[in-house]
């Protein structure tokens, strides 16, 4: 029974989204605010949609949230999510408060919360989700998030074991989670491309949780991810219930497999990380009740969000705004990866400075010494410019990493350094950008596009 | 020349495998040995150089202190001895004192080369600030980021005196531990890339002086913005 505080609380946000949306906002946060502020155990006083599901993990959850909301409102169902908003305790009151009524009355069929990890102690045990997925886990910005051991007790102590648990089988440290709870487990077998032995920068789980030994890893993908067996105590990665087995980056399926019965869904993006963000995402909608059939259906519907990748094609020439997470080495590692092997020849400009601490404080760059700026270190990436206000820092590691100094520039201001980018001779011009950086990101599109189309 | 790189697989967080690559490029003819948790450590069987160790997680200090405590008396006596340079970044300089003390009031025993010193962990408050302090008469630059403070360090052992920021501990400004030839600092990453001085001071104490340390007019560059840095009014630390 939610109380009379409650519902002024519910009043008083519902009033100010809709003034903030006068003003042309989207009013995703401060209505979280107000509502917290009035009613401090608002979540757990609101009263819950039919369904319920969190997605957390240090990458992939913006996608994979967003995509799973996508596939849902093509199903036909009402469905709130805080897709745009922010994903610490505010934003998901404010996604909370979208699903009532003004009177407190659920108005939708599902909730789908993206969840910070490091916040999903102040959210978890409040909003119970039905289904929690969990991407996986990885080090991230050691200031918010410490390490993943850090983060994985958070996890395990505050998410209800009254919660379905959806993880990857190929991330060790996750696939750990919840050990009483009802779990299932997805992943990606063996694939032409995969080794057994750590090759990247960083790979976090290395030795057995349980006895110390050294992993033995049947196959190894990339930092840690892949399936392991330890050689003393015989810990092992989990059984996949969703296991994707044919990758078809010509004919873009994805062939995944439940049991005995083979599925081939569209493939919806060819690197490597939104494809595990694919089979994250078809497997909750399985696990939430979609019949194969209408999954397959609606991930051909569907595609990645803009604010993650996109492209635009002028005279030859394409330039690509890519996220690359600031303080995510990981993340960013994977994405360097897949800019580095496509084909053409290749300008990057690097927007990665965090835009708070570049206002009143420095940001530690150490996290770059994770990062595999090795990766350009190759013929057809014609320049590098490292930009914003760590940019000597970003041209150091580049030296480190072997790339030539020719091809190094660097620019304190991102948006200028978008007229010091080559266009002669380059089939693709990279952007990669942090989540707050994406409208500075846009302003650097903007100005190379128009380079473009005088240029030729 | 040989350096060894202690438990890599786990003490690598938080950018500190910077201070190896960028050892390795300023020392190319020198052997970097790594030696893995279920090993016994190098230095204990021959005389080598420098150690190097750096942060882990907590879960990872006490798989570490397991496997270190068997070699207690060892391990003390080589950093008393002095041949070989230790440098410690990270939460690995609590692995020196008596004990660490877990957020329950338990305590995990530590190597006891620093009698007196001792760390409390305070998870989930995670402490984080920028660094600036002085070394012999050089300005460090850097960062630390943590659960835990450390007390007890015996004033004559401080390795720097922090004039942003923290020490060891909230109540001091002093920070570290620099004693014989033991470098222990909770400044953690790239601690080298990010100092140039003091990789000029660390070579010299290798017996490997440099005129000219590789990258040093592009790390001067990044440093000498960076120090500016420190000097914007209202300063958020972390």
């Amino acid at each position: 029974m939610s109380s009379f505080r409650f519902h002024v609380a519910l009043a008083a946000a519902k009033l100010s989204k809709g003034l903030i949306q006068l003003l042309g906002r989207n009013g995703t946060h401060t209505p979280g605010v107000i509502a917290l502020k009035i009613c401090p155990d608002f979540l757990a006083q609101a009263p819950k949609a039919p369904l319920t599901i969190c997605v957390t993990g240090t990458n992939g959850k913006t996608t994979c949230s967003n995509l799973i909301t996508d596939v849902l409102e093509k199903d036909g169902r009402r469905v709130v999510s805080n897709r745009t908003g922010s994903n610490i305790v505010p934003g998901c009151t404010t996604n909370v408060i979208n699903s009532l009524t003004f009177t407190g009355k659920v108005r939708v069929d599902a909730t789908v919360f993206e969840v910070d990890e490091r916040a999903s102690r102040l959210i978890l045990p409040y909003v119970k989700p039905d289904y929690l997925v969990v991407t996986g886990l990885f080090r991230d910005s050691l200031k918010r998030n410490a390490h993943p051991d850090y983060i994985f007790s958070v996890i395990d102590t505050y998410c209800p074991d009254s919660a379905k648990v959806i993880l990857n089988a190929d991330e060790l440290c996750s696939s750990m989670l919840k050990k009483n709870s009802y779990r299932v487990f997805y992943g990606i077998g063996k694939q032409p491309d995969d080794k057994t032995e750590p090759y990247n920068l960083i790979a976090d789980y290395q030795i057995c949780p349980n006895c110390g030994e050294k992993l033995k890893y049947n196959y190894l993908r990339y930092h840690h991810i892949g399936d392991v067996v330890c050689p003393k105590c015989g810990l092992h990665s989990p059984d996949k219930k969703y296991l994707a087995t044919d990758i078809d980056r010509e004919k873009m399926t994805i062939t995944i497999q439940e049991g005995d019965k083979k599925t081939v869904y569209p493939l919806i993006h060819t690197a490597l990380f939104n494809i595990y963000n694919e089979v994250t995402v078809i497997s909750a909608l399985r696990e939430i009740g979609l019949s194969a059939d209408r999954v397959k259906e609606l991930m051909g519907q569907i595609h990645i969000p803009d604010s993650r990748h996109n492209e635009t094609t002028v005279n030859g020439v394409t330039v690509i705004q890519a996220l690359s997470k600031g303080q995510s080495a990981v993340s960013s590692s994977r994405t360097f990866e897949y800019v580095a092997n496509e084909e053409g020849r290749k300008a990057i400009l690097l927007a990665m400075d965090d835009l708070e601490d570049r206002q009143k404080s420095i940001e530690f760059s150490g996290w770059i010494y994770d990062l595999e700026y090795e990766q350009f270190n190759r013929d057809d990436v014609v320049q590098v410019i490292c930009t914003g206000p760590r940019c000597y820092d970003h041209k150091v590691r580049c030296l480190l990493a072997g790339i030539p100094e020719e091809k190094i520039l660097t620019n304190l201001s991102e948006v200028a350094a978008a007229d010091d980018v080559t266009i002669d001779g380059v089939d693709r011009i990279y952007i990669l950008y942090d989540c707050e950086n994406y409208g500075m990101s846009c302003e650097m599109k903007k100005k190379i596009i128009k380079r473009l189309e005088g240029d030729k | 020349m040989k350096i060894e790189i202690l438990y890599p697989e786990i003490c690598t967080l938080y950018g500190d495998k910077g201070n190896t690559m960028y050892l390795q490029k300023c020392l190319p003819d020198a052997e970097f040995v790594t030696t893995g948790l279920n090993e016994k450590p190098l230095f204990l069987r021959e005389n080598i150089d420098m150690v190097y160790m750096c942060s882990m997680s907590e879960k990872s200090q006490e798989l570490v202190l397991d496997r270190l405590m068997q070699y207690k008396d060892d391990i003390a006596a080589c950093m008393k001895d002095g041949k070989a340079l230790f440098l410690l970044v990270g939460n690995s300089m609590e692995l020196l004192g008596d004990y660490i003390k877990r957020e329950d009031g338990t305590r995990v025993t530590g190597l006891g080369v620093v009698p007196g010193m001792y760390s409390v962990r305070q998870a989930p408050n995670r402490f984080n600030t920028l660094i600036k302090a002085k070394f012999n008469d050089m300005t460090l630059i850097g960062y630390t980021s943590r659960f835990a403070h450390t007390y007890g360090i015996p004033e004559d052992m401080t390795f720097c005196k922090v004039e942003i920021g923290q020490g060891s501990n909230p109540d001091t400004m002093n920070e570290g531990i620099c004693k014989n030839r033991v470098i222990a600092t909770y400044i953690h990453g790239p601690l080298l890339i990010q100092n140039p001085d003091f990789v000029h001071y660390l070579l010299e104490r290798l017996d490997a002086p440099m005129k000219e340390i590789p990258f040093e007019a592009a790390m001067r560059k990044a440093y000498d913005v960076k120090l500016a840095e420190y000097g914007k009014p209202d300063l958020e630390l972390s």
